[in-house]
């Protein structure tokens, strides 16, 4: 229940004003411009007609910007290990799933924040890969034992052995990129077959206000030469490095995924872009990062709303919480924004699973809470259907006045798929509920996750791809079985 | 024989249910045989399943249909066989109180545990209640309110049993959303029971069955 639904139910911009923020997005790029910091990504703007103000500043003009627009595909498929797991990203389709990158977890045992490691990576992904409304495996954790030029190809390992979901991530090298599309490859069958059905995708995040760094744009150039699946998000901090007007704010956005999307579409017409947006408000009394604000759900459902418009795919973020661990806050934190965003079909919703604490921070518990949130997130999205059958006037009128419908077969053909099944939350009576333990929400998730760690094994890599990984990566750290 | 009776119980098909009872007792199996082997091991199955949370009450509803329909087919061979029933209830909502669901569920279990059910509907008084235990010689009394204002009706049918002296041969059971454990005991009632599949288990222990 609930894979690809189709959102756009909630829409917090009107028509004039969607065309407003698009107006607005290309005089800020076409009169203030980005500041691009990559030579090559310079060299191709200039080009094709862009003119630089100095200080590396570029005026992208609004021409250039439509036919990148137009160019991109509007509909970008990520695939997963089986076709189960493909994502369309479409119109207003919605999928969730983790984000991150964050380097501590509370440990399940102890409760204790502890820096994360390589198996937690493997361990996390076995959990997602049992969740089922978590439809992605955005690589959520930094490993922090390993050194930096050996991150990238062991992160990606470590997802890719763990799920058969679709695996994306950010990269820390150009070689590590390199490592990770080499790996990729020999996991689906060559460079044609990757570009094919690509089971992996990258990251490449903008600088905000208004650049695009000088490393990842290069990494951004990298990748669209193979035609490789990357989103491109911009991060901006309402009132600290964007407007602090939410409408202000969506455009300085827009124009900074957009500017990404130029210089892919430059490099490779065609490459598959997700537009992106993690950006949120600031706390204005200590000037810090919120992930659990509301206006941050209301910024990214308006910017699902443009991605629409500009009929492109988006990366976006919902679902995440300030709380220091598993609580109420987190819950209502994490239910509201997710269900903003998810309700506006933003497509490729990320971080929707696991983190806490301003994004710093996983609990493994709180991924089997997520995957209840959006459970019930995607059944509000799949809405009311309205049929003859779903009416029911034959069994009202069978039934008549004072009867009842408990054991009707319409009863039975519709209480599985009209309800959406918790697993996490308790609706027992009181006693039978004192019997169980008397267990709060947190208690009971940390149950249903060391089961699912102890039970659920994903199918794997086939031994020989592995071996052959492992021929070819001695670097690769995770220890094999976990 | 005796497994596709107890499939069809658990996949509540009632017509089917009551047409392989026929069959079977037409091959000459006993009455006390399909009762247990068949009837009551589907019913079992079922409690199992409704305890682990993959069957929900429609579902265990349909399959106490069955097993109703194929005991009105049993229950005269049962009677010529000498086995005795399990035991009979009489229940109903107490006066004032027209909210029904509840107690219905509940009569639907208890006959799908093989219990003789008198069920004498809504806003039963304490002279109805009294009037039927006797004619019916109910082995237990069951009371459901939904509302905290005609639970209050529930203590006045005790004290009529007690008063016509039948109160010592009877086992009286409460149940309904304001109704606690400890209202029950108040008003010495035997027991209480906070849904229809526990209902079913006080009952039996009641009876001095489990």
């Amino acid at each position: 229940m609930g894979v690809g639904l189709r959102g756009g139910i909630y829409r917090p911009l009107r028509e004039e004003e969607v065309r407003r923020i698009d107006e607005g997005v290309m005089w800020v790029l076409g009169n203030v411009g980005v500041q691009v910091n990559s030579e090559q990504a310079r060299e191709l703007l200039l080009a094709a007609g862009a003119k630089e103000k100095g200080n590396n500043v570029i005026l992208f003009p609004e021409k250039l910007v439509r036919w990148a627009i137009h160019k991109a595909p509007s509909k970008v498929v990520l695939y997963g290990r089986e076709d189960r797991h493909n994502l369309t990203l479409e119109d207003a389709r919605v999928y969730f799933g983790t984000g991150g990158t964050v380097l501590y977890a509370l440990d399940l045992e102890t409760g204790e924040r502890r820096p994360t490691t390589l198996v937690d990576i493997a361990q996390v992904g076995r959990l997602v890969d049992a969740l089922e409304n978590v439809h992605f495996y955005l690589l959520p954790l930094y490993p922090n034992e390993l050194p930096k030029e050996q991150v990238d190809v062991n992160r990606f390992y470590a997802g890719l052995t763990s799920t058969t979901k679709h695996i994306m991530g950010g990269i820390y090298t150009m070689e590590g990129l390199r490592e990770v599309i080499e790996l990729a490859e020999l996991v689906a069958g060559g460079a044609e077959a990757l570009r094919e059905r690509p089971i992996v995708s990258f990251i490449t995040c903008t600088v905000a206000p208004l650049r695009l760094d000088a490393l990842y744009t290069d990494f951004l150039i990298e990748i669209a030469k193979r035609g490789l699946p990357v989103a491109i998000p911009s991060e901006v901090l309402a009132g600290a490095t964007g407007p602090m007007t939410i409408a202000g704010s969506t455009v300085v956005q827009l124009a900074e995924t957009l500017a990404g999307l130029v210089v892919a579409q430059l490099v490779n017409p065609g490459t598959p872009v997700i537009l992106g947006t993690v950006s949120t408000v600031m706390d204005p009394r200590r000037a810090g990062y919120l992930s659990g604000a509301i206006e941050m759900g209301l910024m990214q459902a308006g910017v699902a709303q443009m991605a629409q418009y500009y009929r492109l795919p988006l990366y976006a973020t919902a679902g995440m919480s300030d709380s220091k661990l598993p609580d109420a806050q987190a819950g209502y934190e994490k239910a509201l924004t997710a269900l903003l965003v998810g309700m506006a079909g933003a497509n490729f919703i990320h971080d929707a699973a696991g983190p806490l604490e301003f994004c710093t921070t996983v609990a493994y518990e709180q991924y089997v809470i997520d995957d209840e949130i959006l459970g019930m997130v995607l059944r509000a999205i799949r809405g009311v259907e309205v049929t003859d059958d779903t009416l029911a006037l034959a069994v009202i009128a069978q039934v008549g006045p004072g009867g009842h419908f408990l054991t009707h077969p319409h009863t039975l053909k519709y209480m599985r798929t009209e309800l959406f099944s918790p697993k996490v939350s308790d609706r027992e009576l009181r006693e039978r509920w004192e019997a169980q333990g008397g267990l709060d929400a947190r208690e009971r998730a940390k149950g249903i996750a060391r089961r699912l760690l102890k039970e659920h094994r994903p199918r794997g890599l086939p031994l020989e791809v592995d071996e052959e990984i492992r021929r070819r990566f001695p670097k690769i750290a995770l220890p094999k079985g976990v | 024989m005796l497994e596709k009776l107890k499939q069809a119980v658990l996949e509540g098909d009632s017509e089917r249910a009551a047409q392989l009872t026929k069959e079977a007792l037409e091959k000459g199996l006993e009455p006390e045989r399909i009762l247990n082997d068949a009837l009551v091991a589907a019913m079992e199955v079922v409690g199992e399943e409704y305890e682990r949370g993959d069957r929900y009450v429609p579902e265990m509803l349909i399959s106490a249909e069955a097993m109703k329909a194929a005991m009105e087919v049993l229950r005269p061979e049962l009677v010529a066989a000498g086995v005795k029933p399990r035991g009979k209830v009489v229940i109903g909502t107490v006066e004032g109180d027209l909210h029904d669901i509840g107690k219905n569920l509940v009569a639907m279990m208890l006959e799908g545990a093989g219990f003789e059910v008198v069920d004498l509907g809504t806003e039963v008084t304490a002279e109805r209640f009294v009037q039927a235990a006797r004619e019916h010689r109910a082995d237990i009394v069951g009371m459901s309110a939904l509302l905290t204002t005609t639970m209050t009706h529930m203590p006045e049918v005790i004290e009529a049993l007690k008063r016509e002296g039948l109160r010592d041969g009877i086992k009286v059971m409460v149940g309904g959303a304001p109704v606690t454990q400890e209202y029950a005991e108040r008003i010495g009632a035997d027991g209480y029971a906070p849904d229809a599949a526990s209902a079913v288990e006080l009952a039996k222990r009641l009876l001095g069955e489990s």
